[in-house]
């Protein structure tokens, strides 16, 4: 990243935040918020999630249900009896035991402040569960967006590359082969090859001539390319036959990859020696 | 001139925003004029337990009264009375027990205040929302100075406060945001206000490798200075901090100072070095790359002042009003809302040196030309000196009269939430803090 010189009155704070909101939007390519992305968690959970039936409402049902806040409160064994005037709480607890007559205020004290200790961990489960809850339907929005994003990629590169391959076959397909010049030569060296006598395939007998003729330097000019002509090209045909029975053109009716058939390297388009121009 | 400071909580080890804000002005002023501390016996802000012994005492020169409080916070029961003022419609009585539940319930305050009230010329109160400034404004309504530090929370709109606001002699804003704030939420635009935020003693020379040997430190780092909470955003700090880790080749380290209530991420991207010496902050700010505030609310802070001085950018949390508004205004900080803001400013930051000096360069000057303690010690004496020049005007509904029984118990009031929701949010950005101040 490059580095500039900023003078200090120069500095916009503001300008300077928009650039880095272009900056994340370049590397973002989809321009989603935290509010947005927690806006589609709400709203458009159901497609992310739909296979594992995740409601797209849960948060807001469960915040509804579970998180309101409840009233909670302490519940002591003298709450029942406490007053700000002191005089009020003091006359309750001498009556105390004249109430113990009628009821028995210990069981109610008891039960209530059972109640009160479920209340109070039953916020805090309850806030527990809200948070996974919650940290779980954005994480899993944010992956769902994210595999979206990583798919169109796969697809952007995958077309490319088709396009890139359709590309080198065209440019390969301008470079054909001329019948008629080398391969009547290389018919000719053929039929003086004593391995087509041994019984040798045509496939094994092309290697052959291929490795002969990279060790040879150069080819004269106007020379045969080795051989007889004729049996060479004949040779050709059948291994062609048996080979690549799709012929002169590759599957799909691409024109076949030239590497591998006579007269490869070709000249260059439009040069003199057996190339035909584009 | 005799001055008296009125706050909730004091002391040279307690180091709660509004409480140092308190001591800072009452140390300074204290050059000026004679300066009185009136404050309770508490330590904690949770249960304002009554812990310091009452009566006088000498905070670094200071005279100091404190006084105990009455009962200690019932959290369950705040937190209902809260509920209800905050969240539904509600009665004069609820917002009485709601603030009388909030503390710190000092009558003794109260009352000192009421009975010595010749005896100082001002008295300025901290922190509108507690106890002790609303009936200690009460008791010296035509002597009280009041600095707000409110947040945008909805205790600003809890309907007893708007007598407050209109009440008191004059306002001493930390920011323009909370001043709009206070306005929309009161209408106290009559009311002779001021923006003075606090200033900090930085110190003349800093020393950042002392600080990289003394800790081990050799990465470039980002800093955090405060209290370690998830009411500060820390949480939100953690978790991006560690998706920028694992998506940068060489993250900035971060870097945090100060008593932590959560748990720290096992991580060698993180340090936490606990609670850090005044030298130690200053120079850990001179080695750090940055200053991060992840906090949603504040009402200043003073750390990002003090990053500011020291030349330092801020990456502040651009939900929090107050430091998006100081971080445009000045120059001098960038902020973030949600991860990848936060990831590509800190890159940003990291790798464009010239960027962030260029940054730290306009919060110096921003610190100097609003933040250094000459420009706020004028400020409050020029607002004192106007004071005493103009007469008290008496307010009608100042000091406030409370209802009849069953007047008070009817349900009208809105929720604060709902009032506090009708005021206009976002940073203020016209008004430039650099500009003279209309007194």
């Amino acid at each position: 990243m490059p580095d500039f010189t900023v003078r200090s009155d120069s500095v916009d704070v503001e300008e300077i935040m928009g650039r880095i909101r272009a900056r994340i939007r370049e590397k973002r390519g989809v321009d989603y918020t935290e509010e947005q992305i927690r806006e589609l968690a709400s709203v458009k959970l159901e497609r992310f999630l739909d296979p594992r039936k995740v409601r797209s409402e849960l948060l807001q049902q469960f915040r509804e249900g579970g998180i309101s806040p409840l009233p909670n409160y302490s519940f002591e064994d003298t709450t029942l009896f406490e007053s700000k005037r002191p005089w009020l709480a003091f006359i309750r607890r001498m009556l105390r035991p004249l109430l113990q007559l009628f009821i028995n205020p210990n069981r109610l004290v008891q039960a209530l402040h059972m109640q009160a200790s479920i209340n109070a961990h039953h916020e805090q489960y309850t806030n527990l569960a809200y948070e996974v809850l919650h940290n779980l339907v954005l994480e899993t929005t944010r992956l769902g967006i994210e595999v979206k994003n990583l798919k169109m990629r796969v697809e952007s590169l995958s077309s490319r590359l088709d396009f890139s391959e359709r590309r080198a076959r065209a440019l390969e397909g301008v470079v054909m082969y001329r019948p008629g010049e080398e391969p009547e030569a290389e018919a000719a060296s053929a039929a003086d090859t004593p391995g087509r006598a041994n019984g040798q395939g045509p496939s094994e007998l092309r290697r052959k001539r291929r490795r002969r003729r990279s060790r040879r330097p150069t080819l004269a000019p106007g020379a045969p390319a080795g051989g007889n002509p004729q049996a060479l090209a004949a040779e050709d045909a059948a291994g062609e036959a048996t080979e690549e029975p799709i012929g002169e053109h590759g599957p799909g009716g691409q024109p076949a990859d030239p590497r591998g058939e006579e007269g490869w390297p070709p000249s260059r388009p439009g040069s003199e020696d057996g190339v035909d121009e584009p | 001139m005799k001055l008296a400071v009125v706050a909730q909580r004091y002391g040279a080890d307690i180091n709660g925003g509004a409480e140092l804000h308190a001591r800072y002005i009452a140390e300074r002023l204290a050059r000026h004029a004679e300066v009185e501390v009136l404050t309770t016996c508490a330590r904690d802000y949770v249960t304002w337990r009554n812990e310091l012994p009452a009566g006088e005492d000498r905070v670094n020169g200071i005279r100091v009264l404190r006084f105990p409080v009455r009962r200690p916070r019932d959290p369950d029961r705040f937190g209902r009375r809260s509920e209800r003022v905050f969240n539904q419609t509600h009665s004069d009585a609820d917002e009485h027990a709601w603030l009388e539940e909030e503390g710190p319930a000092a009558p003794g305050l109260v009352k000192h205040l009421a009975r010595g009230r010749t005896g100082w010329d001002f008295v300025v109160f901290f922190s509108y929302r507690y106890y002790h400034a609303y009936y200690g404004a009460a008791a010296v309504p035509d002597r009280a100075l009041l600095v707000p530090t409110a947040e945008r929370d909805p205790a600003a709109g809890v309907s007893l406060f708007g007598p407050l606001f209109r009440g008191v002699r004059a306002l001493m804003y930390n920011s323009h945001e909370e001043r709009a704030l206070i306005e929309g939420v009161s209408g106290n635009t009559s009311v002779p206000g001021v923006v003075v935020g606090v200033g900090s003693e930085i110190p003349e020379r800093t020393d950042a490798e002392r600080f990289r040997r003394k800790h081990g430190i050799t990465r470039r780092f980002a800093l955090y200075v405060g209290r370690i909470d998830e009411n500060k955003g820390c949480k939100e700090l953690f978790d991006f901090h560690r998706r920028y880790a694992r998506a940068e080749p060489d993250p900035l380290q971060l870097v945090l100072c100060g008593h932590s209530l959560l748990p720290i991420p096992d991580t060698p991207h993180v340090r936490h070095l606990g609670f850090v010496s005044d030298e130690d902050k200053f120079d850990a700010l001179a080695a750090a790359d940055l200053l991060v505030m992840p906090s949603y609310y504040e009402s200043l802070s003073i750390v990002a002042l003090e990053a500011w001085a020291v030349g330092r950018p801020v990456l502040a949390n651009a939900r929090c009003d107050v430091l998006k508004g100081q971080c445009i205004r000045s120059n001098a900080g960038l902020y973030y809302r949600g991860y990848e803001e936060f990831a590509e400013a800190l890159s940003w930051l990291a790798r464009r040196r010239p960027l962030a000096e260029a940054l730290g360069e306009n919060g110096r000057r921003y610190f100097e030309q609003n933040y250094a303690w000459p420009v706020i010690e004028g400020k409050y004496l020029h607002m004192i000196e106007r004071l005493r020049r103009e007469p008290a005007v008496a307010s009608g509904e100042w000091p406030p009269r409370r209802p009849g029984w069953r007047a008070g118990r009817r349900a009208v009031l809105p929720p604060a939430a709902s009032v506090l929701e009708q005021v206009p949010a976002g940073p203020v950005i016209s008004r430039r803090e650099a500009e003279p101040e209309r007194l």
